[in-house]
């Protein structure tokens, strides 16, 4: 079963990196990984799906570059995913013990999970279009800026809808879905209307 | 002091419960998501708190009539309200002070009756908040390719119906909703190119791709029109005819309006032969260019055609106010249309490919009037 903590944008991961990996070595690896995907899409044809495919691995490896080259920016990106974890976990805690203070804690973390999704799943995303060095490496311009908008907007949504699927039920108590039922109820629906 | 007064009249409130027990079974029934939202938000008739009543007129919406209270489906619905642990959660629901948590058994009937009564977007509503809606949605898509499978046309597109209503747009804005029908959009944006040559008209498309793209517009997913790319072109086209037939009750009327709208632009077409001819045939120079002698020919107004096609004239209306109007009312009319300018003035007009056996099958043809 999936634990808190999944789903939420793991720059480390995206380049295969350790959480202690210098500087230098995020540079190496962006730099051989972001060749290796411009050299990809030269060779292969691109169709629409594949396009927003390449499109998202290069805007995630831009970001990725972006967040961890500098101490700051990497320490202030990990200290709000971790914190966002804690308070998955805790409003986890408040919903198993049915606390009164769950549905506060439901709320407080949604909104925290939706700016952390907008921050590094589209703002940092875009933001590192504009980087030198991304340019330079991944040839990234205004016509990737254009089409990248919507992939990244979907692609957070994405995300989202995928953390909110291993959630605790808020809207409804958690359902026990018999899917044989279900599958006989789809059969009835479209014999109806004879 | 107004909230003095309100708190003190919903002090005195005393809810009916047989009446709120009506209306959620009301709203389950009629597979309104809406409705059973309200009922259980802050201002709902059934919340001692709140001062609304289920007694006024205004909220006589909520409540069943007389014949809806004799219906199978409503007192199952109501047996189901009023089981045990159901009700208990409801009435406990009522009592917080905090955003409700609906009942799951609730919302799934709901959701099922939706289903059943074409309100796709209220089923997906509801069986998204269950993190059900994909599956179901692929329960719908199997049992779809079951039917074709069988031969059942009219049972495979119900099921590829119903899937496609149930599609959400996870990228909407400002939060994830379900996906609904926008062919108006969709038209404008097949016919957003003019035509320059005959292959860049979608109507003279080669019937295999004709049809695919006819599908993937219909069922708005080129996913769900995917799986039909294998299947035989008889049976895709028999998809497509039940499609169109089933979603547009009206599509005779449509038909005939399309032969007649064709019929006149046969009628142009044939003036603006016999006045090429009479130019060619003509002595000495004329001092009219040849589109000035075609209205002088012609003496009659190509808007005629799209207003034919419509059935209405919209005043000093452009081709695409004619083609999103077209669109709303016979979303797969504007598969067989095409941007014309005739002189300086554009219109629609109704355009086929004369070997394809599309236009045939769907009654557009001049022999289809006998």
């Amino acid at each position: 079963m999936a634990g808190a903590g999944d789903g939420y944008i793991n720059f480390y991961e995206i380049l295969g990196l350790d959480e202690d990996a210098k500087p230098g070595e995020v540079r190496k690896v962006y730099r051989r990984r972001m060749k290796e995907l411009v050299g990809e899409i030269a060779r292969v044809e691109i169709t629409q799906q594949r396009r927003a495919r390449y499109l998202l691995e290069m805007a995630q490896l831009n970001a990725a570059l972006l967040v961890l080259r500098e101490s700051d920016t990497r320490e202030a990106y990990w200290s709000e995913r971790q914190a966002l974890i804690d308070l998955e976990q805790k409003w986890r805690d408040a919903v198993a013990e049915a606390s009164d203070g769950a549905d506060a804690l439901r709320r407080q973390f949604d909104g925290r999970l939706q700016t952390f999704l907008s921050k590094y799943c589209e703002e940092w995303m875009l933001a590192a279009g504009q980087d030198k060095e991304c340019v330079e490496n991944s040839h990234w311009d205004a016509a990737h800026t254009r089409h990248a908008s919507r992939i990244l907007r979907f692609y957070r949504n994405d995300l989202y809808q995928k953390i909110l699927e291993r959630l605790p039920y808020a809207e409804v108590t958690p359902p026990a879905v018999d899917w044989e039922e279900r599958a006989r109820f789809v059969r009835s629906a479209l014999d109806e209307r004879n | 002091m107004l909230g003095r007064k309100r708190q003190a009249a919903a002090a005195d409130k005393q809810v009916d419960m047989e009446l709120a027990a009506k209306a959620v079974a009301k709203a389950a029934c009629d597979g309104d998501i809406v409705n059973l939202r309200f009922l259980f938000g802050p201002f709902s008739p059934a919340r001692t708190a709140s001062s609304e009543r289920f007694e006024t007129q205004k909220y006589s919406y909520l409540l069943p009539d007389d014949e809806q209270e004799e219906e199978r489906s409503f007192q199952d619905a109501l047996e189901l309200v009023r089981s045990r642990g159901v009700w208990a959660h409801i009435e406990n629901e009522w009592r917080m002070s905090r955003p409700p948590q609906l009942p799951f058994e609730l919302v799934l009937r709901l959701g099922d009756h939706a289903v059943r009564q074409g309100k796709y977007t209220s089923a997906a509503q509801a069986y998204e908040m269950l993190r059900i809606r994909a599956r179901m949605q692929a329960l719908f898509l199997e049992a779809a390719d079951e039917s074709l499978d069988h031969g059942d046309i009219a049972r495979a597109v119900r099921g590829y119906v119903v899937a496609s209503g149930l599609e959400y747009d996870y990228a909407a804005f400002p939060e994830p909703l379900p996906k609904t029908p926008d062919y108006q959009m969709r038209a404008l944006v097949l016919h957003g190119d003019y035509p320059e040559r005959p292959e860049d008209c979608l109507a003279l498309q080669e019937t295999g791709q004709f049809v695919m793209t006819a599908l993937s517009y219909l069922l708005m997913s080129d996913e769900t029109a995917a799986r039909l790319e294998k299947r035989p072109e008889s049976v895709r086209l028999a998809v497509l005819k039940e499609l169109i037939e089933c979603g547009d009750p009206a599509w005779d009327a449509f038909a005939r309006r399309y032969r007649e709208a064709s019929e006149l632009k046969r009628e142009f077409a044939q003036r603006i032969q016999r006045a090429i001819e009479a130019r060619t045939a003509a002595q000495g120079a004329s001092h009219k260019n040849l589109a000035g002698e075609i209205d002088d020919t012609l003496g009659a107004d190509p808007g005629r055609i799209p207003i034919a096609l419509l059935g209405r004239e919209i005043e000093d209306g452009e081709w695409w106010q004619y083609l999103k109007e077209l669109a709303f009312l016979h979303p797969a009319g504007i598969l067989f249309v095409s941007r014309q300018f005739i002189g300086d003035r554009e219109i629609i007009v109704p355009l086929y490919r004369e070997d394809s056996p599309v236009a045939r099958t769907l009654g557009l043809l001049p022999e289809a009037a006998s």
